[in-house]
């Protein structure tokens, strides 16, 4: 197609910036993944559900998005510590279509219940509005901030993983739970923070994805196959993978619907998963089974 | 004698197929013992119990005095018990300075305790110091398994229980392996060591006990049982010298 700098340089940078908040998104079912086996398939539902917290707290209490985002992303925490508690730990180490279908189970029902209580209405929080220049492209202030915040949440996760003892914990209960044990690793305990944080990052990315998409009770399907797609494309349970994965879907997404079509864009994932499960199905950056 | 590690009548198995029937051994404190017996004996299974990773059926398993049986594994090093599984399994994605690390998790605010032991350690393995910021999960099989002994050392334990440490390494980390064993007692660390490696793990014991189809059917020095005509034949189906390693 035509070489346009300044076209294909702004279309990069909308790739970038949904890559970002896409990174956020699959982290959370990525950390659970790698410490649990599991796929959550509940993980979209826990991403509406923070999304709709916030959205909540902007307009009840009329806060603003990135002030509610921290409370929608505790009580989305403790969500996820007691899923763990009350359901995965029974099925857990059973049959491991057990807790798929129990994580399936959940999604249901979460979506029909957020349709009871919420309603069936296509939701947003327009609070940020406008855009900045930065060097001759635009940038609209309500993807800039979204990125940013999406960003900064993502490192504060990945240097909690790497260089704190609980992150060692995690890291450690993943790589090889028995042998986390038998050094002193609490790994129950470390599996439901794990599950917690899980769902603390999918509500904060939620949140933030409603700052630029409007949602509604059941967008958690669409946003968990992204998750997905992110998470295959970079290799199953790799962190840097699936921040690989992200750039590549968002700046996937963002040509496709330039160049092709705009529906093109929603197909990307799709697209992504099979091309890589026909050619690498590892994953980019994926190591293979343990 | 008080033992430090006392297992007596332990019974026990996956689901219902039962793997160990009155299993009885003590181990004192700074003592050596092997634990030997063909594979599939039930060798692992009695570690894992020990270490809580399986409860037990029937018996009772002490450590200094105390009760294991229910206590939460993860509290083990604590009490001065660290378990190194078989199959030199180490933390793949960590490096080798974090795997030691791992080993001294409970200790971690004692920085000065871990710098000693790390220092133990390394001089122990004077090989992993030069591979400290390296992936574990991306070093030969003996290395790895250097550092998963050195990772269960990194606690300071009073006793280790160590699973085939030997098993599949090229001779040199065999012998290695063997070679440490010596430091160890020098150190006053306990060790119960399961082996089928029998003569070695006879020779360098100070006592050892022979499983065979999940129960201890032998015990005594390692001298004595390396003279024991069935332990001969247990293993080699015939005498002393043939087939035996
Ligand atoms: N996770 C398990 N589930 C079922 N059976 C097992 C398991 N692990 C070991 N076994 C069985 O228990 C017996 C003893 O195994 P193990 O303790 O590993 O023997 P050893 O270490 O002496 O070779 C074997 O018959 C083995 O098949
Ligand atoms: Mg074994």
């Amino acid at each position: 197609m035509l070489w346009e700098p300044v076209l294909w340089g702004q279309l990069l940078i909308h790739g970038v910036m949904l890559a970002g908040l896409y990174g956020l998104l699959a982290l959370g079912l990525n950390l659970v993944f790698g410490v649990m086996r599991v796929i959550n398939f509940a993980h979209g539902e826990l991403v509406m559900l923070g999304a709709f917290l916030t959205f909540w707290g902007y307009t009840a209490l009329g806060l603003h998005p990135l002030v509610a985002l921290p409370f929608s992303a505790a009580v989305l925490f403790g969500v996820g510590w007691a899923l763990q508690r009350l359901l995965m730990e029974r099925v857990l180490g059973g049959q491991p279509m057990a807790a798929l279908l129990v994580t399936f189970g959940l999604s249901l029902i979460i979506i029909n219940v957020g349709l009871l209580v919420f309603g069936a209405d296509i939701r947003s929080i327009p609070v940020v509005s406008g855009s900045l220049r930065v060097a001759g492209f635009v940038v609209p202030k309500a993807r800039g901030l979204a990125f940013l915040t999406a960003v900064a949440l993502t490192v504060a996760t990945v240097a909690f993983l790497r260089w704190t003892a609980f992150g060692r914990a995690i890291r450690a209960t993943a790589q090889h739970p028995e042998v986390a044990i038998t050094c002193g690793v609490d790994v129950r305990r470390t599996r439901l923070v794990t599950f917690g944080l899980g769902a603390a990052l999918g509500a904060a990315a939620g949140s933030l994805i409603m700052l630029i998409l409007p949602m509604d009770p059941q967008s958690g399907s669409l946003l968990i196959l992204k998750a997905f797609a992110v998470i295959i494309v970079g290799g199953l349970g790799s962190v840097a993978g699936s921040l690989l994965g992200a750039l590549v879907l968002g700046i996937a997404e963002v040509f496709g619907s330039f160049f092709i079509a705009t529906v093109f864009g929603e197909v990307m994932a799709y697209v992504l998963l099979l091309l890589v499960l026909l050619v690498r199905p590892a994953g980019l950056l994926g190591i293979a089974e343990r | 004698m008080s033992a430090l590690l006392d297992v007596g009548g332990l019974s026990t198995g996956y689901g219902v197929v039962q793997v160990l029937e009155d299993v009885s051994i003590r181990v004192a404190a700074g003592e050596i013992v092997s634990l030997i017996g063909p594979n599939g004996a039930g060798k692992s299974t009695v570690l894992r119990s020990v270490v809580g990773l399986l409860p037990p059926w029937r018996g009772d398993i002490r450590f200094d005095g105390r009760d294991l049986v229910g206590r939460p594994p993860h509290l083990l090093p604590r009490d001065g018990l660290m378990y190194v599984p078989q199959g030199r399994v180490v933390f793949p994605l960590m490096t080798v300075r974090e795997n030691l690390e791992m080993g001294a998790f409970l200790f971690r605010r004692d920085r000065a305790r871990v710098r000693e032991a790390m220092e133990w350690v390394l001089g122990l393995f004077p090989r992993l110091r030069e591979r400290l910021g390296q992936l574990a999960g991306t070093m030969s099989g003996g290395e790895q398994q250097m550092c998963a002994i050195a990772r269960g050392l990194m606690a300071r334990p009073r006793l280790l229980l160590l699973d085939e440490p030997s098993l599949g390494l090229a001779p040199r980390f065999v012998d290695l392996v063997f070679e440490k064993m010596d430091a160890l007692r020098a150190a006053g660390v306990a060790v119960l060591l399961v082996e089928q490696n029998a003569v070695r793990a006879l020779e360098i014991a100070d006592r050892a006990y022979v499983l065979a189809r999940g129960s201890t059917f032998c015990e005594g020095t390692g001298r004595a049982l390396l003279e024991d005509a069935q332990v001969q034949a247990l293993f080699l189906g015939g005498r002393k010298g043939e087939g035996w390693r």
